[in-house]
């Protein structure tokens, strides 16, 4: 396969993926902790959950895009000069990140699924999303629902504890270790510096 | 049950019935009137998390034996299919027809029947019977006015329906929290005389 070591920066699919799901992310946790601990008139609370359902739906589907574009397409390698634990620590973390990308809407998805208001999802009032298997016609649905809604929610801030991880580290990259690692990621107009080999060039 | 049974029940059940009454009140002497479907509207009104929404029926019929000077045999009979509402909102449209609401892969078929049909005013009339909904039936009456021309008429109507009483809206819906328990019923139907 032919790949492009020309650059250090993510490419540019790589980098609108990464934003508008962050955006969906950020969006879809306001949305949650909202529909779940503020008083909301009926209305406004049911439009809330359908649209937090959509969102949802579409980070879960960009998900996949992302992975395939992940998978085909190699990202720029970490500094040279990152010491192997913090290498090790950045993979597992992109990897828990991924995992969640999935998991947290599959989780939505069931807890979805066997809710006992049995409301169809439609995304953005147009196109119908089916429910998971199984889920629906249980006996008992309540205490399942209410199992689901726990590991949604715990799930959930678990995530945003990853993604404060994920930022911190990134801003620690920029301000403190000052190499590119932040910037590769930012939509930006002026290509970094390009490696002339993926072997030396250490930071001054 | 494949959905082309539940489909072929959907039509069959409806069908049925209207043979069933048909055969039932052929021996009464009032005029038959048919239909016009094209220029007429079965509607139903509901609130949802407070917001009132309108819909209609695509699929119905009726079985009208009406003479305004022999209202003694004067006969009424009307079939919906449930499945076929419609109220511009496809997350809805998807759910009434569902276990919780309709059923209609239970009960296709609502229908209402005429006990007796009296006159109130000049245009004004009010058809007295019963209205089969979900399994429940319960006595309805439906006040209308009525406007002959000929060999057309045109009527309008408005009843009012709790559906609890029907068992419409199970589980966390019996109450009204998200959906109110009153329900509305329009019709505004227009029929030709067809003998």
């Amino acid at each position: 396969m032919q790949r492009d070591y020309s650059t250090r920066r993510y490419t540019w699919v790589a980098i609108i993926l990464h934003w508008v799901m962050a955006l969906g992310i950020a969006t879809l946790v306001v949305m949650g902790l909202a529909m779940t601990h503020l008083k909301l008139e009926p209305t406004r609370l049911f439009e809330l959950y359908q649209l937090h359902k959509s969102i949802g739906i579409t980070v879960f589907l960009a998900a996949f895009l992302r992975l395939a574009w992940r998978l085909s397409h190699r990202p720029p390698d970490l500094p040279e000069a990152m010491p192997a634990v913090e290498k090790a620590a950045a993979t597992s973390g992109h990897l828990l990140l991924y995992a969640f990308l999935f998991a947290l809407p599959v989780t939505g998805w069931a807890l979805v699924s066997a809710s006992v208001f049995n409301i169809p999802t439609v995304l953005y009032g147009i196109v119908p999303w089916p429910d998971l298997p199984l889920l629906p016609t249980l006996d008992g649905k309540a205490p399942v629902e209410a199992l689901l809604k726990l590991v949604h929610a715990y799930g959930a801030y678990a995530l945003m504890a990853l993604v404060a991880v994920h930022a911190a580290a990134a801003f620690r990259h920029h301000f403190i270790t000052g190499d590119d690692v932040l910037m590769r990621m930012l939509p930006h107009h002026r290509q970094l510096p390009a490696v002339p080999s993926p072997t030396k060039e250490h930071s001054p | 049950m494949t959905s082309f049974q539940r489909a072929a029940i959907r039509f069959a059940v409806p069908g049925l019935l209207m043979t069933v009454l048909v055969a039932t009140t052929s021996v009464a002497n009032a005029a038959n009137w048919k239909l016009d479907l094209g220029k007429s509207k079965l509607g139903f009104s509901g609130t949802q998390t407070g917001m009132k929404f309108q819909g209609v029926f695509t699929r119905y019929n009726a079985v009208i034996e009406f003479d305004p000077d022999h209202l003694d045999t004067s006969h009424i009979a009307v079939s919906v299919d449930l499945a076929s509402a419609t109220t511009n909102d496809n997350q809805r449209d998807a759910t009434l027809p569902g276990k919780d609401w309709f059923d209609a892969a239970q009960f296709p078929a609502a229908t209402f029947e005429t006990s007796a049909i009296r006159r109130k005013g000049a245009d004004d009339y009010e058809a007295v019977g019963t209205l089969t909904l979900r399994g429940v039936t319960k006595p309805l009456t439906l006040p209308f006015t009525l406007e002959m021309n000929g060999t057309s008429a045109h009527a309008k109507g408005h009843a009012e329906l709790i559906r609890s009483a029907f068992g419409i809206g199970q589980g966390p819906w019996t109450t009204d929290q998200w959906v109110a328990l009153n329900v509305g019923v329009n019709i505004d139907v227009t029929a030709t005389r067809a003998n």
